[in-house]
């Protein structure tokens, strides 16, 4: 399946984020934005090993034993 | 019964019964809890608001529609608090912001709704961090131990029921706001299925995270409770078109056969301190004893709860606020600010991929409880006690890895919310030097019933909440 993000590179993203923050002008400071980008870094990883067939629908029900 | 210690110190379902009786009234309840409030608030500061006048009429209300014989069931003429981000008509809400200063709603949010349908007298509006995240620091003191941290963010709630200045409250959960300030207190507290509370009118955090829930000093009154604020709302789109049952009826039906899953190495991961633990146990073993089944379980998907969750989290709540910052963002507390807006820095395909890999989880997780047909699993509701106030950011001094309080408190109590399903939190014990423990069931979609029933069932066999916080306050 075509993967829909290229792979995060923390350090790169971290600037990356850190350089549209400041466009965006927000107040988020680079601490932030390097653990902001190793979170995105887990999240990637996750979605390229095991998310190919799940699609982000939460259904609540009551049939978890039937 | 006319001594008010004596009154402030009964549940909701003993008061429910003094009230039919006739042994007290409502506005006796409601005076003897605004006489509490004003001994304890100069110390503790709880309430962000108290309609007193407001509250006793109600209370007379409550009182006459008793003698005339409607009985609107057992919250009728109870004064419960609510968690000043939940919309009253009339009344001052300000989700402890700037923002929203003086603000009064001209609708009440459906739990407040429910509430005053149910007859309760709404006693105050509580203190919550600004706008229900962990950027501000709001002046609200623990009653167990004033340098301690009392919880959030419904932390009002949280210890106005602790010192006896409610019998009941409402609280809002997106990461735990519900399950740890009643950890921290001695109190129960319940985050049950998504959607089996309206969030109508309460600001949000993350629409698909937020959960309103019940705190009491009781399990019995959490399942009264419950009942009264649950149930689908047309004006809520996520919440859910599923009957609400009685909780109370069955729970004390004991927990033979019950089966209670415990994955000891996420839950009880080295970062938990030693008297949690011990607590934690002790919990597991009086279960046992009770005629639980305890069945040791491994869900790895657990360990990437902490990121998912705050991906979602981080998106909603920027998308929530962008507006409002670019407009008024000089009135946000600098960490508060920060917090909200980080998430507009993230990729679209990142919060899609956090919502896929929520539905993984939850998969996961459904497929756990039903391989080992579970009713619940068990958790401590924190890693560790109520840390000093000053130290809740800090790295702690016997974890190398650099984890904090705070990332002790998501760890356990991030994947309920991520998953939606139920989870209530209750008094497990305490620390050698008094401060008080939690532990947690987390169940099925829609069983709250069960999670009640075998907690009920541990109350009964240790009655730690009947344990109180110290009473001499300094005053003034």
């Amino acid at each position: 399946m075509p993967r829909a993000n290229q792979a995060l590179d923390p350090d790169n993203d971290s600037e990356a984020l850190a350089e549209l923050a400041r466009r965006l002008r927000l107040t988020v400071t680079p601490e932030d934005l390097t653990a902001l980008a190793q979170q995105l870094q887990v999240i990637d990883e996750l979605e390229e090993k095991a998310l190919q067939d799940t699609a982000p629908i939460l259904r609540m029900d009551a049939d978890w034993h039937d | 019964m006319t001594d008010s210690g004596a009154l402030i110190d009964l549940s909701i379902s003993e008061a429910a019964a003094a009230l039919r009786r006739g042994a007290t009234t409502s506005v006796a309840l409601t005076q003897a809890t605004l006489a509490r409030i004003k001994e304890t608030e100069p110390t503790l500061q709880a309430y962000a608001t108290v309609p007193a006048e407001l509250a006793l009429a109600a209370a007379e209300r409550a009182d006459r529609e008793l003698a005339a014989g409607q009985d609107r069931g057992p919250l009728q003429g109870i004064p419960i608090a609510v968690k000043d981000n939940c919309y009253s008509k009339d009344i001052r809400t300000e989700v402890g912001s700037k923002v929203y200063a003086g603000f009064l709603p001209d609708y009440d949010a459906t739990v407040v709704a429910k509430l005053h349908a149910a007859g309760a007298v709404l006693i105050g509006k509580t203190v919550c961090h600004e706008f229900s995240c962990g950027g501000s620091d709001p002046p609200t003191r623990s009653p167990w131990d004033l340098s301690r941290f009392p919880g959030g963010s419904s932390i009002g709630s949280g210890v106005a029921l602790a010192a006896r200045s409610a019998f009941g409250a409402i609280g809002t959960d997106t990461g735990g706001s519900v399950r740890i300030p009643a950890s921290i207190n001695n109190l129960v507290g319940m985050k049950a299925t998504y959607g089996r509370v309206s969030a109508y009118g309460v600001v949000p955090l993350a629409w698909s995270l937020d959960h309103v829930g019940p705190m009491t000093r009781t399990v019995l009154d959490n399942a009264l409770m419950l009942r009264a604020i649950a149930g689908q709302d047309p004006q809520d789109v996520n919440s859910a078109r599923v009957a609400v049952p009685d909780f109370a009826a069955g729970i004390d039906g004991g927990t033979a056969g019950a089966r209670i899953g415990i994955d000891r190495g996420y839950f009880l991961y080295p970062g938990v301190v030693d008297s949690v633990r011990a607590a934690t146990d002790g919990v597991i073993e009086t279960l046992a004893a009770l005629g639980a089944d305890i069945v040791e379980v491994n869900l790895p998907e657990l360990a990437l709860t902490r990121e998912t969750l705050s991906t979602i989290r981080m998106v909603e709540s920027a998308s929530y606020h962008r507006r409002q910052i670019q407009e008024q963002g000089h009135l946000y507390s600098p960490g508060t600010r920060a917090t909200l807006e980080i998430g507009q820095v993230i990729p679209a395909t990142a919060y899609v991929a956090a919502l896929r890999a929520r539905e993984r989880f939850r998969t996961a997780m459904k497929a756990l409880f039903k391989r080992e047909t579970l009713d619940a699993l068990i958790t401590p509701t924190i890693p560790v006690l109520a840390p000093l106030r000053a130290d809740v950011w800090q790295p702690r001094a016997d974890m190398e890895n650099g984890e904090t309080p705070t990332d002790g408190f998501v760890h356990h109590v991030y994947p309920a919310n991520l998953s939606g399903q139920p989870a209530i939190s209750a008094p497990a014990g305490f620390s050698p030097d008094g401060l008080p423990i939690g532990y947690s069931l987390i169940g099925r979609p829609f069983d709250e019933a069960t999670l009640y029933r075998i907690a009920y069932a541990y109350e009964k066999s240790q009655n730690w909440n009947e344990r109180q916080p110290p009473q001499a306050y300094p005053t003034g």
